[in-house]
C-alpha cells in the first residue's frame, strides 16, 4: 500500500513540476527572440515564419521537449513498480523551486484529509455501494489527483501514448491517474463500459420523472409496448433518419406527435413526413418552419385532403392562394394561429373551396377573422359537419347566428373571446339542435337556463356535451336537463367551472346555481351507464351527500375512465375509495385541491393527479409524498 | 414430446432460418403471434407449435425475442425503465413492431 502512495506521490509531483514549467516557457522564448541579434544566414521560410512572429527554433525546442517527455514517461512507466523517493535522474531541468518530498507528501495528506470530509466525497462514497469499504484511501487518492491534474487549456502529454494534447474539460484519467489523449480515451471509455457494472438508481432519482408521467396519464405498469418504445427511440434519433421507408399512417401519427412535444420539426425532419401518395398530414409544431415549408407541403403532397397544422405563425395569403390555384381537394382544414392571413383570402378560401370543406377547426386567431368572414364561411361551407372556433377574437354575436344557419354540422365547438348575448346560441340550438352530435361551449357567461331548456327539448343525438365557465345555470335547470332526457346517454360531459361566483357568499345562494348536487346525481343517473369522460372541477356545490348517492355501494360507472373532481372540496378519503369502487375502468382521475384526500389504496392502473401530501398505496406500496 | 398445440413452448423462426425457443406465454405478447398460435384458428401455426415469421430478419427477431422476455419478466412491476434497443435497429424493430401487434 505505502509503496503505491509513493508511486501516486511521484507522478503527481512530476506533473506539477511540468505545471510550473509551462506558464515560464512564453517568457523564456521571448527573451530568447530579443537576444538572438547575430543571425548567421536565414532560410526564406524562415524569414516568413518569423514575419509571422513564429520561430524556427520554438519549434524545435518544443519539438525536442516533447521527444524528451515522452521518453521520460516511457521510462517512467517501466519503473513504476520501483520508483524510489529520490528525484529521477532522467528529469531533464532539475526544477530549482520544486518543494522537499517530506513537505509535499505532508501538504498531499492534508489535502486527502480534506477531501475525505468534503461532500462530494460522501457523495461520490455513496455512489459506490457494493465496493469494499476499505477503498475510501484509493478515492481520496484518485480526487486529490483529479485536483492535481491541467487545468483545460494546458498542454499535457497523454499517459499511455506519450502524444502531446490540449486539455479539455472531457479530457478522461488513465489508468494510473495520468491524462488521456482524445484518441487513448476513447480506447479506453470502450474498455471500461464493459466492465463497468449498471449504475444503482437510487430511489429517489425517477421520482420526478413518474410525476411528469402520472401528469401525462401514463401509469407504468409493466414494460412499455415494443412499438412506442421504438418510436420514442426513433425519435430521439430523428436527425439519423432518412428516411421512414413504408411506415403505415398511425406510426407516423404518432411519431409526429413525439417529435411535436419535443419541439423537433424543423424543415428537414419535415421532409421525412411528406410522401406525395398519401393524403393526410398532421404536424403538431410548425413553430419552427417557415413559409417555404407549407409550400413543399402543398406541393410535394397534391392528393392532400387533411390538412392539419398547429403553431403555423409565419403561414402567409400566398399559402392559401396557392391552394386555391392548385384547386385542391382539401376536406379537413385544421390551421392553429394563421394569424398573417388576411380576411380576404379566408374569404376567397371560403368562397372557392367552402363546399368541399367536411371540418374546419380554428384556434387562435386574433387579427383577422371577423364576424363578415364567418358570414361568408356560413353561406359557402354548405357540407361542413364539423366546426371548431377556439379563441377567436373578432368574431361575436354575429358570427353566432351566421353559424346558426350552417344546417350540416354535427358537431360544433365554440370558445369565442368576446362576450356574447345568449340569444344568437339559442338560435343556434333551435336550429342545428336536432342533427348535433356533439356540443361544446365554453365561456358563455349569459347562456342561461333558457338554452338548458332547448337543449333538453331539441337535441337526441348528442354523444358529447360541454358547458363550461358559466354562473348563469341553475342547479334545477340542469337537473331537469337530464331528468328523463330523451338523448341516449352521454359518453362525454365537461361541467367544469359551472357554479357560482361570489366572494362575499362562498356557500353560494340559498337556490344552486351551478352543476350542484340534485344536477350531479340526475346528470349520472342519466348518462352514467356509457359515460367515458367526466369533468365537473370547481363544482363546488356538489355536497359530500351527493358524491354519497352517486358513488353508493351498488352503483357502477363500468365505462368511466376519466373523471375530474378537482376543487370539489368535499371529496375525502371515504368517497375516493368510494369513487374506485364504482369505477372499474378508472385509469385517471384529477383531483388538484381536494385536501381532504389524504391516504388512499390507489387500484393498480390509476393515475391520481394532483394529491399535495398524501399517502398513496399502490399494490401494498405506499408512497409519501413531500409537501 | 408433448403435443405441440399446449406445450409450454414454442418456436419463432427467422426468414434467414435462425430458430428461438421461447416460452409461449412471453411469445403471445404479440397479438399476431397469439392470433396464429391460438388452438381454435387450426392454423398450421397452432398444429406445430412453429412460427415462420417471413418478413423478419435473425438480428430483428432475436431483439424482438428479447423484448418477451423482458416484458415478462417485468410485467408486474411498475416504473418499469425502456429496453434498450440500439439506434441503426430501431426503424427495422418498429416495423416489426407494428406487424407483431406488440
Amino acid at each position: 500500500m505505502k509503496s503505491i502512495d509513493v508511486v501516486e506521490i511521484e507522478t503527481g509531483q512530476t506533473r506539477e513540476m511540468r505545471f510550473t514549467q509551462e506558464p515560464h516557457s512564453p517568457l523564456k522564448m521571448a527573451s530568447r527572440r530579443q537576444a538572438s541579434n547575430i543571425r548567421g544566414p536565414r532560410s526564406a521560410l524562415t524569414d516568413f515564419l518569423a514575419s509571422n512572429n513564429i520561430s524556427a527554433a520554438q519549434i524545435r525546442d518544443d519539438y525536442d521537449r516533447r521527444v524528451a517527455d515522452a521518453a521520460r514517461q516511457a521510462a517512467n512507466e517501466e519503473e513504476d513498480a520501483d520508483v524510489d523517493m529520490e528525484e529521477p535522474e532522467y528529469e531533464p531541468t532539475p526544477e530549482p523551486d520544486s518543494p522537499d518530498d517530506k513537505a509535499k507528501k505532508r501538504k498531499r495528506q492534508q489535502a486527502i484529509e480534506k477531501i475525505k470530509k468534503s461532500k462530494e466525497f460522501a457523495r461520490r462514497k455513496a455512489r459506490r455501494v457494493g465496493e469494499p469499504d476499505d477503498d475510501d484511501d484509493a478515492l481520496a487518492n484518485e480526487m486529490a489527483d483529479e485536483r492535481e491534474r491541467p487545468v483545460p487549456g494546458q498542454l499535457e502529454n497523454c499517459e499511455v501514448c506519450g502524444k502531446r494534447f490540449t486539455v479539455t474539460p472531457y479530457s478522461k484519467a488513465g489508468p494510473n491517474g495520468g491524462l488521456l489523449c482524445a484518441e487513448c480515451s476513447k480506447k479506453h471509455v470502450d474498455g471500461d463500459n464493459k466492465k463497468a457494472p449498471p449504475k444503482k438508481r437510487t430511489p429517489g432519482i425517477r421520482r420526478r420523472q413518474n410525476q411528469a408521467d402520472l401528469l401525462d396519464g401514463l401509469v407504468s405498469q409493466g414494460a412499455q409496448s415494443l412499438l412506442e418504445t421504438c418510436i420514442k427511440k426513433v425519435a430521439e434519433n430523428i436527425s439519423d433518419v432518412e428516411e421512414f421507408g413504408d411506415l403505415p399512417p398511425p406510426v407516423m401519427h404518432r411519431l409526429s406527435q413525439i417529435l411535436a412535444r419535443r419541439r423537433a420539426i424543423t424543415s428537414t425532419t419535415l421532409d421525412l413526413f411528406l410522401r406525395p401518395q398519401n393524403k393526410e398530414i398532421d404536424i403538431y409544431d410548425c413553430a419552427k418552419l417557415g413559409t417555404d415549408d407549407y409550400h413543399k407541403i402543398l406541393a410535394t403532397m397534391p392528393n392532400l385532403t387533411r390538412l392539419n397544422l398547429r403553431f403555423v405563425t409565419p403561414m402567409k395569403d400566398r399559402i392559401f392562394q396557392y391552394m386555391m390555384d392548385r384547386d385542391m381537394n382539401i376536406q379537413d382544414l385544421h390551421l392553429d394561429s394563421p394569424n398573417l392571413v388576411t380576411d380576404e383570402v379566408w374569404r376567397e378560401l371560403f368562397t372557392r373551396l367552402g363546399p368541399r370543406l367536411r371540418s374546419l377547426k380554428l384556434w387562435n386567431l386574433d387579427s383577422a377573422f371577423d364576424d363578415e368572414t364567418a358570414e361568408v364561411m356560413a353561406k359557402n361551407c354548405t357540407n361542413l359537419q364539423r366546426l371548431k372556433l377556439k379563441h377567436l377574437n373578432k368574431i361575436g354575436d354575429k358570427a353566432l347566428e351566421a353559424i346558426s344557419t350552417m344546417k350540416t354540422l354535427e358537431h360544433l365547438s365554440l370558445y369565442i373571446s368576446q362576450e356574447t348575448t345568449p340569444e344568437p346560441l339559442l338560435q343556434i340550438i333551435t336550429e342545428l339542435g336536432s342533427n348535433l352530435r356533439s356540443l361544446s361551449l365554453e365561456e358563455f357567461y349569459f347562456a342561461d337556463d333558457r338554452l338548458l331548456e332547448l337543449i333538453r327539448e331539441k337535441c337526441r343525438r348528442l354523444t358529447k356535451l360541454r358547458l363550461a365557465i358559466n354562473a348563469e345555470f341553475t342547479d334545477k335547470a340542469l337537473a331537469n336537463l337530464f331528468h328523463e332526457w330523451p338523448n341516449p346517454p352521454l359518453t362525454f360531459a365537461d361541467f367544469h367551472r359551472v357554479r357560482d361566483v361570489d366572494m362575499a357568499n362562498p356557500g353560494g345562494p340559498p337556490e344552486p346555481v351551478g352543476l350542484a348536487s340534485n344536477s350531479f346525481i340526475a346528470l349520472m343517473e342519466h348518462s352514467g351507464a356509457r359515460l367515458q369522460s367526466l369533468n365537473v372541477a370547481s363544482c363546488r356545490h356538489i355536497s359530500h351527500a351527493a358524491y354519497e348517492t352517486v358513488f353508493g355501494e351498488h352503483k357502477r360507472y363500468p365505462e368511466l375512465k376519466f373523471l375530474d373532481i378537482s376543487f370539489n372540496g368535499v371529496v375525502d378519503d371515504y368517497l375516493a375509495q368510494c369513487i374506485f369502487r364504482c369505477c372499474p375502468a378508472l385509469t385517471r382521475i384529477v383531483v388538484f385541491g381536494c385536501f381532504k384526500i389524504r391516504d388512499v389504496k390507489v387500484p393498480r392502473g390509476v393515475a391520481v393527479i394532483g394529491t399535495v401530501g398524501a399517502k398513496l398505496t399502490i399494490d401494498g406500496i405506499t408512497q409519501k409524498e413531500l409537501v | 414430446m408433448a403435443d405441440p398445440t399446449t406445450s409450454e413452448f414454442v418456436t419463432l423462426v427467422s426468414c434467414d432460418g435462425f430458430e428461438f425457443i421461447i416460452p409461449r406465454s412471453a411469445a403471445c405478447i404479440s397479438g399476431t403471434i397469439r392470433r396464429m398460435l391460438d388452438p381454435a384458428s387450426k392454423f398450421s401455426e397452432a398444429l406445430s407449435g412453429r412460427c415462420v415469421l417471413e418478413n423478419l430478419t435473425g438480428i430483428v427477431l432475436e431483439k424482438v425475442c428479447e423484448y418477451f422476455m423482458y416484458n415478462e419478466k417485468h410485467k408486474d412491476q411498475a416504473n418499469v425503465p425502456d429496453m434498450e434497443i440500439p439506434a441503426e435497429l430501431c426503424l427495422e424493430l418498429l416495423m416489426a413492431a407494428d406487424y407483431l401487434d406488440t
